[in-house]
């Protein structure tokens, strides 16, 4: 009801992932390079067609099946329009990549172009791993970028490394209507507090339904509750600056709460059957509500449509009811090339044909993923408003304005910290403690900030 | 000696530094054989194990970078390793694990191995057979077919015992019963193999010793205690240290079944050693190197200290 009548130029200034606080002046530039190609202008594309292929290797961390057969069709694409190139496209499964890739570096044989999230992209520039894209991609693309993106895909001098292909918060609260009205609860009234959050959860436990579902293990609870951490204390566990823990905070204690009631009191599934990014558990209809990223609606209309008909999105609730408060990260994929490449430029040609050129290429991928992604340039976000059925996606309007707004960039630093802090999560859900955990992690980052020499070098 | 003999030569009787002199040159022929025959091995050992082990230990020294020049550090990655609570987590569950499968496999195989003695042909055949099959299935498979076993929701495991009234658990995440649950699977692709081993060295034991012994009036059980181990040390030895290696080195069956978690409770060494290099810093590369080589040196010292309580003896047959 509420979307309906919302208008659409609130969806779209929204989509432009204009978004974070701030006014986003992106969507207000127009797109130059919407009207020409990049590739006219890129030296390495421009009159070799008789001459022989450059081979340009590009893997892609697998995602949902969608993409793979969408990257699969645009590769297609650009080797026809480009007789001088062939882009060599492999999708890496997902729990491969890490190792798959530095396996790949370590023997001088790493693909020319990757899919980087960006989180990767900060500590991948300090080490010298990206191409830096300036002199390859013409301005106008990096131009198009909404402003509040560029800084994730920029160094400190104001070169840019990777391109952005789209953003996605990592945090939103799916809940089934029909059980939400069944357990006596209104089903437009979402919880808004973490209190609710647990009282609604327990309302609705029964039948074999669990009433909610989140992370579980510490690698998947080392990203995913990055959004909380900043909503339950208002900063990570660790100073702006990286020289000290700050996982006592005591205002830690409530996140730590939170996740320890909803397992310790069987208020969420006891096995991790499916990881954080998969929505399969709340798809089967074995949990009532779940956090999940915004991907997630992609996959619900994808393979459980009869689950998604009686699906309500909401912001994940707040410590306190505050709705400013940011309940998610920022999360996304960039494509970049790498620094030893050979083919910098044919590869720089791929990315700016694919993410920087004609609008129409990354429209048909964001309504590919059912609205799922936002985009992070203006021309695409501009182009996607005028079509019907983004502006009357009751999710993506939600999302755009309920979380958005409010969500924060992802940290640059080592996952290392991520991970001990968010061990001491999974410690308490397994029982522990919940002022040993905070301690032991303070002692862990400490450990991770001295031995990875991390004082002073935040981006 | 020799020098007083140095012009005797007769007729007959060869002088000694003669016979030194023949000797030395049969002994060198012998030594020159030998290293020929052993150069292969040495070649091959130098190109796959000694120069690639003393590279690394050279590289240990650096914080490495696929993109920049190394930084040398010196030991400073040793310090951090044995520093680090993590590790010294990984080696416990490694022992822990290893104590949990190795008896286990042993004493299992030891029966099923006496077992199988005793019986007829085909049936013995076709036994052999069985238990020798979950050695030819992947780890991977065997991971992936016990995780749905142990689930919470519909495990078969749960399933048994729900029957009974017990449970249900959740095995793969809780802290306290993850390690136990992926020693089944291990005990259960290592059974086949030890098994058959075992038989091997059961039936080499000469029936002579236990007819005697029955003769002597020794029983099934003084049989076994008097002549089937001690004759059967040497397999009994083999089986433990490789056993214990490959239990301590046991990678698959936590990574598939829960990623090393809950809370590390099955990070076994070379599964955190694994996950330390998919971390995309040059401090995770050259930590991790530095784990595998300290490793390298415990697991040996493990070996050294089996042997060295267990002496090995040359086979005593009849």
């Amino acid at each position: 009801m509420k979307l309906r009548s919302g208008p659409r130029s609130i969806v779209a200034g929204a989509m432009v992932v204009a978004v974070l606080a701030s006014a986003c002046g992106a969507s207000t530039k127009p797109s130059a390079s919407s009207d020409t190609p990049a590739t006219s202008t890129a030296p390495g594309s421009s009159g070799a067609a008789t001459g022989p292929k450059v081979e340009v290797t590009f893997w892609q961390h697998q995602f949902e099946d969608y993409q793979q057969a969408w990257f699969k069709k645009e590769v297609a694409a650009f080797n026809a329009a480009h007789p001088a190139i062939e882009v060599k496209y492999t999708v890496v499964p997902a729990d491969a990549w890490d190792a798959k890739i530095k396996a790949a570096q370590a023997a001088g044989k790493a693909p020319d172009i990757l899919t980087t999230n960006y989180g990767g992209i900060k500590p991948g520039i300090v080490n010298g791993q990206f191409a830096k894209l300036d002199g390859l991609i013409k301005p106008e693309a990096f131009a198009d970028i909404a402003d509040n993106v560029k800084g994730f895909v920029s160094a400190k001098d104001g070169g840019y490394y990777a391109y952005p292909m789209l953003v996605e918060p990592s945090t939103v609260l799916y809940y089934r209507k029909d059980l939400f009205t069944a357990a006596g609860l209104d089903p437009a009234k979402p919880p808004t507090t973490w209190d609710e959050l647990i009282s609604d959860a327990r309302a609705l436990t029964k039948g074999g339904v669990y009433g909610m579902n989140i992370a579980q293990t510490a690698p998947d609870l080392g990203w995913s509750s990055w959004g909380l951490q900043y909503n339950a204390a208002g900063h990570l566990p660790i100073a702006d600056d990286w020289s000290a823990p700050k996982a006592t905070d005591p205002a830690y204690k409530k996140l730590l709460q939170l996740y320890q009631t909803l397992y310790t009191q069987k208020l969420m599934p006891p096995e991790a059957t499916f990881p954080y990014a998969d929505v399969s558990f709340y798809g089967q209809g074995k949990v009532a509500m779940t956090a999940g990223g915004s991907w997630e609606i992609g996959q619900l209309s994808a393979d459980f449509k009869q689950t998604l008909a009686n699906t309500a999105v909401a912001a994940f609730p707040s410590v306190d009811g505050d709705a400013t408060k940011p309940t998610a990260t920022l999360g996304g994929w960039t494509l970049t090339v790498d620094a030893k490449s050979k083919v910098q430029q044919q590869a720089a040609d791929f990315v700016s044909w694919l993410l920087a050129g004609d609008p129409a290429i990354m429209t048909d991928f964001f309504k590919t993923a059912g609205y799922s992604k936002y985009s992070p340039r203006a021309s695409v976000a501009a182009a996607l408003a005028a079509d019907p059925d983004a502006s009357s996606n009751p999710y993506l309007a939600i999302v755009s304005k309920d979380v958005l707004p409010f969500a924060k960039a992802e940290p640059a630093y080592p996952f290392d910290v991520s991970l001990a802090f968010s061990t001491a999560i999974e410690k308490a859900m397994k029982g522990s403690d919940i002022d040993a955990a905070l301690g032991e992690a303070d002692k862990a980052i400490a450990d991770v900030i001295a031995k990875q020499k991390l004082a002073g070098t935040a981006p | 000696m020799s020098g007083t003999h140095g012009g005797a030569a007769s007729a007959g009787v060869m002088p000694v530094t003669a016979v030194r002199r023949r000797r030395l040159g049969s002994h060198l022929r012998d030594n020159r054989t030998a290293y020929l025959m052993i150069a292969p091995m040495v070649i091959l050992l130098s190109v796959f194990v000694i120069y690639p082990l003393g590279y690394a230990l050279y590289l240990s020294t650096f914080e490495i970078s696929f993109y920049k020049d190394p930084v040398f550090v010196g030991p400073q990655f040793y310090w951090y390793v044995l520093d680090s609570p993590r590790f010294w987590n990984a080696i416990s569950v490694g022992l822990r694990l290893a104590v949990m499968v190795v008896p286990v496999i042993l004493a299992l195989a030891f029966l099923i191995a006496s077992l199988i003695k005793t019986l007829g042909r085909r049936l013995a055949g076709f036994l052999k057979t069985t238990i020798y099959l979950p050695t030819v299935v992947s780890g991977v498979v065997a991971s992936v077919v016990f995780t749905f076993m142990y689930r919470s929701d519909g495990g078969l495991v749960n399933g048994f015992l729900g029957a009974v009234g017990i449970g249900p658990f959740t095995y793969l995440s809780n802290p306290a019963i993850a390690l136990p649950a992926i020693a089944v699977p291990a005990i259960w692709l290592g059974i086949g193999v030890s098994t058959l081993i075992m038989l091997a060295g059961m039936l080499d034991i000469p029936e002579t010793y236990y007819e005697a012994a029955e003769l002597e009036g020794a029983g099934f059980l003084a049989q076994i205690r008097y002549v089937t181990i001690p004759l059967l040390k040497n397999v009994l030895l083999f089986l433990f240290v490789t056993g214990f290696i490959l239990a301590v080195q046991q990678v698959d069956l936590p990574l598939v079944m829960t990623g090393g978690g809950p809370v590390d409770a099955t990070m076994t060494p070379n599964l955190f050693i694994f996950t330390q290099f998919k971390d995309p810093t040059p401090y995770a590369t050259s930590f991790s190197l530095t784990v595998a080589l300290i490793l390298f040196f415990v697991l040996g010292l493990i070996s050294m200290l089996i042997f060295r309580l267990v002496r090995s003896d040359k086979a005593v047959d009849g």
